[in-house]
């Protein structure tokens, strides 16, 4: 049995990308049936590189990141198939004591809506500590003081007399501040994000991003960051996956996607930012509705909304066609979308 | 918190007041002549009656006889009762008893309702969960003097594991199975609260950060799941410890414990109001402050609630 986690001196003893996630599939058994939430995902992240995982709600994004985590609930979720390989080593099939440990020290989350995801009966220095107290078996007093330290890193202002509050009297910044400290306690390699902004107010979400820049800039982790924003992807991520219907249908390098999308559901995300210069004009929005995880279309899971779309799109589902480097896009008639024909 | 208690307190006052004054007033108005049937076959004299009556001031208008009972409470001479002896002595004998069954019972409520409770939410359709929701149902449909009769009958009169009535003296260990009795209901209901608030609770985001902290699933479970999990179920322990006592008077019956709850059955029917009066008042007083209690324990559990 290879162990994971052999310490910091271990870092770095494999060959291949800090974090693979190959060919993912999680189905959801429901009384209406099973819904395939994730079907057949790879992607992968390098120290300090950040991936932003883009997608609409329902596209099976976070459950992505919930089984890499090992929190998907289970039943009604289960792995049909694939792996996640951490450091070279298939996580999903580790014994759950082991995974338990990688949890916080290898592998990291912060949560959407930081109220909820903090305990309210606990003051968040003492959540903090609990961290070190776990898993490094710290003392008490040694565990707040490191609790209080990561408040100041995360520019929590006053964070020696606030490490005694509770998650309910701090602003919903600070809060995800706190929760982004706790994620960070053990100095993991990779830490997800998942929707850590969209509770925040604007200027909020501005500070939280070049808080989680700097955070992984200073400690070289991958960072996954899930989203629905365009917008806030642009300036941290370095590559993007754009995921539908539980699978992805493009990948690229960040500025490739942004300056000419290949794949027709990407490029109506695109074209749905409301821009000034086309201040009065009607916004663009995607026809038609997201697919339904029980009664997925035939083919390729975005005919149904594609303008691109010709007769083979509803029985054949597109691979990942290669375009060049680390781009991708599961479009038939990508070269299309590419060439901006419509 | 301080002046927050200090408010409640005040509150109390007006609060006992009242309640001791319905209390005292609508005890005299029941029919019946109390002194009326206190001479065997005949009936008493009018000297009798008449003496008896200025003795205990019956002769006064309600009012008087009220602020009479309100300066003997308040300086803890509660006189005699209709047979000459000092209630204080009485009530000293039976309420230890009483607080000592109502405690065993709380603790018997909390130890084995909780844990099934939180052994049914965890594993929700589970065959623990089933026994417990059957289990539950069934003490919940049983009147406590069922419940009472049945296991006096069973353990005490079947099989002798129990003596059937608890002694004098009544020690904790023959308290075991009147406690469980009274505590048999609110049992049956803080299981079916616990194993809600857990099944709630479980796929609550914090647990969720829990498990992703990388906690081992003890921690989660019982330091996480079951500190948020226990805050309703410990209020509902809390109030219901006045009730507890007031319950007392059946079980007390049944198991021939002389507590207050026995002493009160008796006075009621002999019409003796000298001793229903201070335990009816006494009663309200534990109510009132356990309720007081929980309001602040409830502002201890929970950080959310602050009292300014």
């Amino acid at each position: 049995m290879v162990e994971v986690l052999s310490g910091p001196t271990g870092r770095g003893s494999y060959s291949g990308a800090l974090l693979e996630v190959e060919n993912l599939q999680v189905e959801f058994h429901t009384r209406q049936g099973v819904a395939k939430a994730v079907n057949g995902v790879t992607y992968s992240v390098n120290p300090g590189e950040t991936l932003a995982v883009l997608g609409e709600s329902g596209s099976g994004k976070s459950v992505t990141a919930q089984t890499i985590m090992g929190i998907l609930d289970m039943p009604p979720g289960r792995v049909a198939g694939g792996a996640i390989r951490f450091r070279g080593v298939d996580i999903l099939k580790l014994p759950e004591e082991q995974r338990r440990r990688i949890r916080g020290e290898g592998i990291s989350m912060v949560f959407q809506d930081a109220l909820s995801a903090l305990n309210p009966v606990f003051p968040v220095g003492w959540q903090i500590a609990e961290m070190f107290r776990i898993h490094r078996g710290s003392s008490r007093s040694d565990a707040k003081k490191k609790a209080v330290e990561l408040m100041d890193r995360v520019r929590i202002p006053g964070a020696r007399d606030r490490v005694n509050d509770f998650p309910h009297q701090f602003s919903g910044g600070m809060r995800q501040r706190i929760m982004i400290a706790m994620a960070i306690a053990l100095d993991p390699e990779i830490l997800i994000a998942d929707e850590p902004t969209t509770a925040l107010d604007v200027t909020v979400q501005a500070q939280i991003m070049g808080l989680l820049a700097d955070l992984q800039r200073d400690s070289n982790m991958g960072l996954i960051l899930i989203t629905h924003d365009l917008g806030v992807v642009a300036d941290v991520a370095d590559k993007i996956a754009v995921m539908y219907g539980g699978r992805i249908v493009e990948t690229a390098p960040v500025h490739d996607l942004y300056r000419n999308p290949a794949h027709p559901y990407t490029k109506g995300l695109l074209e749905s930012i409301p821009r000034v210069d086309l201040k009065g004009q009607e916004l663009y929005a995607i026809k038609g509705m997201p697919p339904n995880l029980l009664e997925m279309p035939s083919g390729c899971a975005f005919h149904p909304r594609c303008p691109y779309r010709r007769e083979d799109c509803a029985t054949a589902v597109p691979p990942l066609y290669p375009i060049s480097g680390t781009r991708g896009s599961a479009c038939h008639y990508w070269r299309e979308v590419v060439d901006g024909s419509r | 918190m301080g002046r927050y208690t200090i408010r409640r307190l005040l509150q109390l006052i007006p609060v006992l007041l009242g309640t001791t004054f319905l209390i005292n007033y609508m005890v005299w108005q029941l029919p019946g002549d109390p002194f009326a049937g206190r001479c065997g076959q005949r009936p008493c004299p009018d000297s009798y009656v008449s003496a008896m009556r200025a003795q205990f001031g019956l002769d006064q208008p309600i009012l008087l006889q009220y602020w009479q009972f309100l300066k003997n409470m308040l300086s803890g001479n509660l006189g005699v009762d209709f047979n000459q002896v000092p209630v204080v002595t009485q009530l000293a004998d039976a309420w230890p008893i009483t607080i000592r069954l109502a405690l065993l019972a709380v603790a018997i409520e909390a130890v084995i309702g909780i844990s099934a409770g939180v052994l049914s939410g965890l594993k929700r359709g589970g065959f623990i969960d089933n026994v417990v929701t059957i289990s539950t149902l069934f003490l919940l449909s049983l009147p406590v003097f069922v419940t009472g009769f049945l296991l006096q009958w069973l353990l005490g009169v079947q099989f002798q594991i129990i003596t059937p009535t608890v002694s004098d003296e009544a020690p904790i260990m023959e308290l075991i199975v009147p406690a469980f009795v009274l505590a048999s209901l609110n049992m049956a209901f803080t299981a079916r609260l616990t194993r809600t608030s857990i099944v709630e609770n479980r796929r609550s985001d914090y647990v969720r950060t829990a498990i992703a902290k990388g906690l081992t699933n003890r921690r989660v479970v019982g330091v996480h799941l079951l500190r948020n999990s226990l805050i309703p179920v410990l209020t509902f322990l809390g109030t219901e410890v006045g009730s507890l006592m007031s319950g007392a008077i059946i079980t007390e019956g049944i198991f021939n414990i002389h507590g207050i709850g026995g002493l009160l059955y008796r006075a009621i029917t002999g019409q003796d109001y000298t001793i229903v009066v201070p335990i009816a008042s006494l009663l309200v007083l534990v109510y009132l402050v356990s309720n007081l209690l929980v309001d602040l324990l409830y502002g201890v559990l929970d950080p959310r609630i602050r009292y300014e």
